[in-house]
C-alpha cells in the first residue's frame, strides 16, 4: 500500500512535468496537423534549444529562462531556413520525402551536437532566487514549478494566437483545407513557413526548460521524439488542448508508472498507454478526424 | 579534442621515472594499505591496517624482469574520453600514462601501449580493440571503465586468449559465471564495496548511528549483485532496509525515487548510478529539499566533474573508486610524486581513478616480470600465482580472475572542499579525512 503522500507527491511531479511535455509535443502536434508532416527532427530540434540555454548559462550565467527566449528566436529561424531551403520541396511528396529529410537532419543534428561540444551530459542550474513550495502533503520543487508556469503560459499564447489572430486564424483554415485556404486569398506556402518556425520555436522553448530539470547530451532528441509523439497522439493532433491533457497524462503515467511498478517500467507506462489510445481512440482524446485536411 | 591514439615511450617521462626509481630504493618503510594482504578480515571494523605515512613507501615494482627476453610489450587499451564516463576518462589515461613510463624504466623491454577513445560505447570499445589488435602484434588488453565496459572488453580478450586487466569493475558474476581464464580484475569487488559500507557506517559513533537504509539499484546485473550484497551485509549487521527499488540506467527523472526515500525515512542512501545519474540525483534531492544523512555513489561520484558540476552540494558524499587519496604504501608516494611532477594541476590531492589505473599498471609489470616473458599464457600464469603489491594493496588472484576474498580493503572517499578523501579505512595520513557525518539539511548548507 502507497502512502497518501507518497502518493500525492508522484502525481504532482507528474503534472508539473507533464506541462514541460505538453509544450514540447505541442510544436510537434501544430506540424503534424497544418502541413501533415512528422517531424522526425522534433526531438533533436529540442535538444538544440537545450544547448542554446545551457551555454548561454555556462557561458554568462544567465538564467534559461532567459536562454529560452533566446532560443525561441534562434529555433524560429532555423525553422524557416528549413521550410524555405528544403522541406518545400518535399512536403507535398507524400509522406516518406519529408520523414527521410527529417530523418537525415535528426542525425546531422545529432553528430553537430556530438562533434561541438562532445558526448558528455550538460545540465544549467535555473540561476533564479526562490524556493519549492510544501502544499501539505507534497512539495512543489522549485525549478520544477518555474518551468511548468512558463510552459503553460507559453502553451495558452500558442492557444490564444491561433484562435484570436489573423495570422493564426490563416494557419487554422490552412489546417483544415489548404485548397481552399488559398482560393481565399491565403498564402499557405508563407504559413507552412510560419508553421514550421512556431514548432521549432516550441521545440526549442522546452529543451531549455528541460535543461533546467535533466541532463542533456547529443542522443536525448530520440527520447524526446517518442514521449512527444505519445503525447500527441494521445491528445489528438493539432489540438492544443488535448496536447497539454496528454502531456499532463504522460506525466502522471510515467510517475505513477515508476512508483506503483518500478523505475525500470517508468516509459513501458507511458507508451502502454500510447499504445492502448491507438488502438480505442486513435484520434486521440481530444482530436477530430485528425490530421490537417 | 580526444586523442585516437596513443604511444607512450620511455623518454617520455624522464622526470617522473626518475623521481620513481629514487623512491623506490630508498622508500623502505614497508608500510601496508587496507588491511594488507587479509587484515580487513570482513569484519568491517575499521582496522585499515598500518599507515606508517606517506613518505618512503617500499614501492613493489622491482627493476627489471631479468632472462634474455626483451621482446616489446605491447598493450592494447580503451578509456571512455567522449559519452557518459567521459569525465573519468582523462584520469584514467594519466595513471596508464604514468605506468607506462615506470614499466618503461624499470622493465628491460619497451612498453608500448595503444590507448583509444571507446566513446563509453561496448561496441566502440570491441572495434577499437579489434582495429589495435590487428595491425599490432598485441600481447596484453587494459581496459576502460565500468562493468558496462570492462565485461565488453573481457569478453574481446577471452576470445582473442590475451591477458586482460580491468579496473571500476566491481562486479562479481561474470567471474564466476563466464568461465574466465584471461580476465584479472586489480580492484575491489561488489563484496568488498558492502563491507566498506559498513565499515564506515562503524566510524559513527553507536549513539548518532543510523538505521534505515535505502538502496537504489539500477536496473543491470551489478546494480542487483551491489545491491543484494548491501543488503545482506547490513541487514545481518542490524541495519534496517526500508527500501530497495530498481531504476533504469540512464534515467534522468529521480523525483519518484526521491519521494519514496522521503517517505520512508531512508537516513543512508546507497546506490551505483553512471556519474551523470549521480549528479542529476542529487541536483534532484537539493530541488526537492530532501537529502540523506549519509549517501554513497558508487562509481556516480567517482569522476572530478562530480564536484565540477556539484560544487559544495556535492559535499559529504561518499566513492568506492578503488583507490582514494589518503592511501599508503605500496608505491603511494612515488605515484603522487610522479603525478605532481608530470601534470601541472592546482590542488593538492590526485583524482582518484589516476590512482586505481595505475594500480593496474604495477599489477601488469609485476606479472611481466614474474613470467619472465610477454608471452600470454606465461603472463596469464603470473597472474594466477604472484602475490601483487599495488597501490591499491597487496592480493593476489583467484582461478578465475577475483581478488582473493579478503585480501582488499574497498577504500571510500569523500567528497571534501573539492577533493575525495580518505574517509574508510581510518588512516593518519594527512590526506585522508574524518569521516563527515551527518549530510545537513540543505537549508543549512
Amino acid at each position: 500500500m502507497v502512502a497518501t503522500d507518497l502518493l500525492t507527491q508522484s502525481v504532482v511531479n507528474g503534472l508539473l512535468l507533464g506541462g514541460i511535455y505538453a509544450l514540447a509535443a505541442l510544436g510537434l502536434s501544430l506540424v503534424f496537423g497544418i502541413m501533415d508532416i512528422v517531424n522526425l527532427a522534433h526531438g533533436h530540434m529540442l535538444m538544440v534549444g537545450a544547448y542554446i540555454a545551457i551555454l548561454l548559462f555556462t557561458a554568462t550565467g544567465i538564467t534559461p529562462v532567459v536562454g529560452m527566449l533566446l532560443a525561441m528566436v534562434l529555433m524560429f529561424g532555423l525553422g524557416v531556413l528549413l521550410q524555405k531551403v528544403l522541406l518545400k520541396h518535399v512536403v507535398d511528396e507524400g509522406i516518406e520525402q519529408p520523414i527521410i529529410v527529417l530523418f537525415g537532419l535528426a542525425l546531422i543534428l545529432q553528430n553537430l551536437g556530438r562533434v561541438l561540444l562532445g558526448g558528455d551530459a550538460r545540465t544549467a542550474d535555473i540561476g533564479l532566487p526562490g524556493s519549492g513550495i510544501d502544499v501539505g502533503l507534497a512539495y512543489m520543487s522549485f525549478p520544477r514549478t518555474v518551468t511548468f508556469v512558463i510552459a503553460v503560459l507559453l502553451i495558452v499564447l500558442t492557444w490564444a494566437f491561433l484562435q484570436y489572430t489573423k495570422t493564426g486564424q490563416a494557419i487554422r483554415a490552412t489546417a483544415q483545407n489548404r485548397t481552399a485556404a488559398k482560393y481565399m486569398g491565403i498564402d499557405t506556402d508563407q504559413i507552412y513557413v510560419i508553421t514550421l518556425g512556431i514548432g521549432t520555436a516550441l521545440a526549442g522553448a522546452a529543451g531549455a526548460l528541460l535543461s533546467m530539470l535533466f541532463p542533456i547530451d547529443p542522443y536525448v532528441g530520440w527520447s524526446y521524439l517518442l514521449k512527444t509523439f505519445a503525447v500527441v497522439v494521445l491528445g489528438g493532433v493539432g489540438s492544443v488542448i488535448g496536447t497539454l491533457v496528454g502531456g499532463l497524462v504522460l506525466g502522471v503515467s510515467e510517475n505513477l508508472g515508476a512508483l506503483y511498478l518500478g523505475g525500470g517500467y517508468r516509459n513501458v507506462v507511458s507508451l502502454l498507454i500510447f499504445l492502448v489510445v491507438l488502438l480505442v481512440k486513435p484520434e486521440g482524446l481530444f482530436g477530430g478526424s485528425g490530421g490537417g485536411e | 579534442m580526444a586523442r585516437d591514439d596513443t604511444s607512450i615511450r620511455r623518454r617520455t617521462y624522464l622526470k617522473g621515472a626518475g623521481a620513481t626509481s629514487t623512491l623506490a630504493i630508498t622508500g623502505l618503510a614497508g608500510c601496508t594499505l587496507g588491511g594488507g594482504g587479509g587484515d580487513d578480515g570482513g569484519d568491517g571494523s575499521g582496522d585499515g591496517g598500518g599507515d606508517g605515512g606517506d613518505s618512503g613507501d617500499g614501492g613493489g615494482d622491482s627493476g627489471g624482469d631479468g632472462g634474455g627476453d626483451t621482446t616489446p610489450l605491447t598493450i592494447a587499451g580503451t578509456v571512455p574520453e567522449t559519452g557518459s564516463f567521459s569525465s573519468l576518462g582523462e584520469d584514467l589515461r594519466r595513471g596508464y600514462e604514468l605506468g607506462v613510463a615506470r614499466m618503461n624504466e624499470e622493465l628491460d623491454r619497451d612498453v608500448e601501449l595503444i590507448l583509444r577513445d571507446d566513446e563509453s560505447d561496448a561496441q566502440t570499445l570491441r572495434e577499437q580493440l579489434q582495429a589495435i589488435v590487428s595491425n599490432n602484434d598485441v600481447n596484453m588488453i587494459w581496459g576502460s571503465f565500468s562493468s558496462l565496459l570492462v565485461t565488453a572488453g573481457s569478453a574481446f580478450a577471452e576470445n582473442e586468449g590475451l591477458p586482460f586487466l580491468g579496473i571500476a569493475f566491481a562486479y562479481e558474476a561474470p567471474h564466476r559465471n563466464d568461465n574466465y581464464e584471461w580476465t584479472f580484475a586489480p580492484f575491489p569487488k561488489s563484496r568488498d564495496v558492502a563491507r566498506s559500507t559498513l565499515g564506515t557506517l562503524q566510524l559513527i559513533p553507536e549513539e548518532e548511528r543510523p538505521t534505515n537504509v535505502g538502496i537504489w539499484e539500477p536496473n543491470s546485473g551489478w546494480g542487483e549483485e551491489q545491491a543484494q550484497y548491501w543488503e545482506d551485509t547490513l541487514s545481518e549487521a542490524g541495519y534496517d532496509v526500508v527500501m530497495r527499488e530498481v531504476f533504469e540506467i540512464g534515467s534522468s527523472d529521480f523525483s519518484t525515487l526521491i519521494s519514496q526515500a522521503e517517505s520512508n525515512e531512508v537516513e543512508v542512501l546507497l546506490s551505483n548510478p553512471t556519474p551523470p545519474g549521480g549528479i542529476t540525483a542529487v541536483n534532484q534531492m537539493q530541488s526537492n529539499n530532501w537529502a540523506p544523512k549519509m549517501l554513497k555513489f558508487v562509481r556516480g561520484a567517482d569522476p572530478s566533474a562530480w564536484w565540477s558540476a556539484l560544487g559544495e552540494s556535492g559535499a559529504y558524499a561518499l566513492m568506492c573508486p578503488g583507490w582514494v587519496p589518503g592511501l599508503t604504501g605500496n608505491g603511494n608516494a612515488a605515484l603522487r610524486e610522479t603525478f605532481f611532477n608530470e601534470y601541472d594541476i592546482e590542488s593538492e590531492y590526485m583524482p582518484a581513478n589516476v590512482g586505481g589505473s595505475y594500480n593496474l599498471t604495477q599489477v601488469a609489470q609485476q606479472a611481466v616480470e614474474a613470467a619472465g616473458s610477454v608471452e600470454p599464457t606465461a603472463v596469464r600464469d603470473a597472474l594466477r600465482s604472484t602475490e601483487f603489491e599495488t597501490v591499491i594493496g597487496s592480493f593476489t588472484f583467484e582461478e578465475n580472475g577475483l581478488p582473493t576474498e579478503g585480501e582488499l580493503t574497498a577504500p571510500t572517499g569523500q567528497w571534501w572542499e573539492g577533493a575525495q578523501r580518505l574517509a574508510y579505512p581510518d588512516t593518519d595520513s594527512e590526506r585522508a579525512i574524518d569521516f563527515q557525518y551527518p549530510i545537513p539539511p540543505w537549508s543549512e548548507r
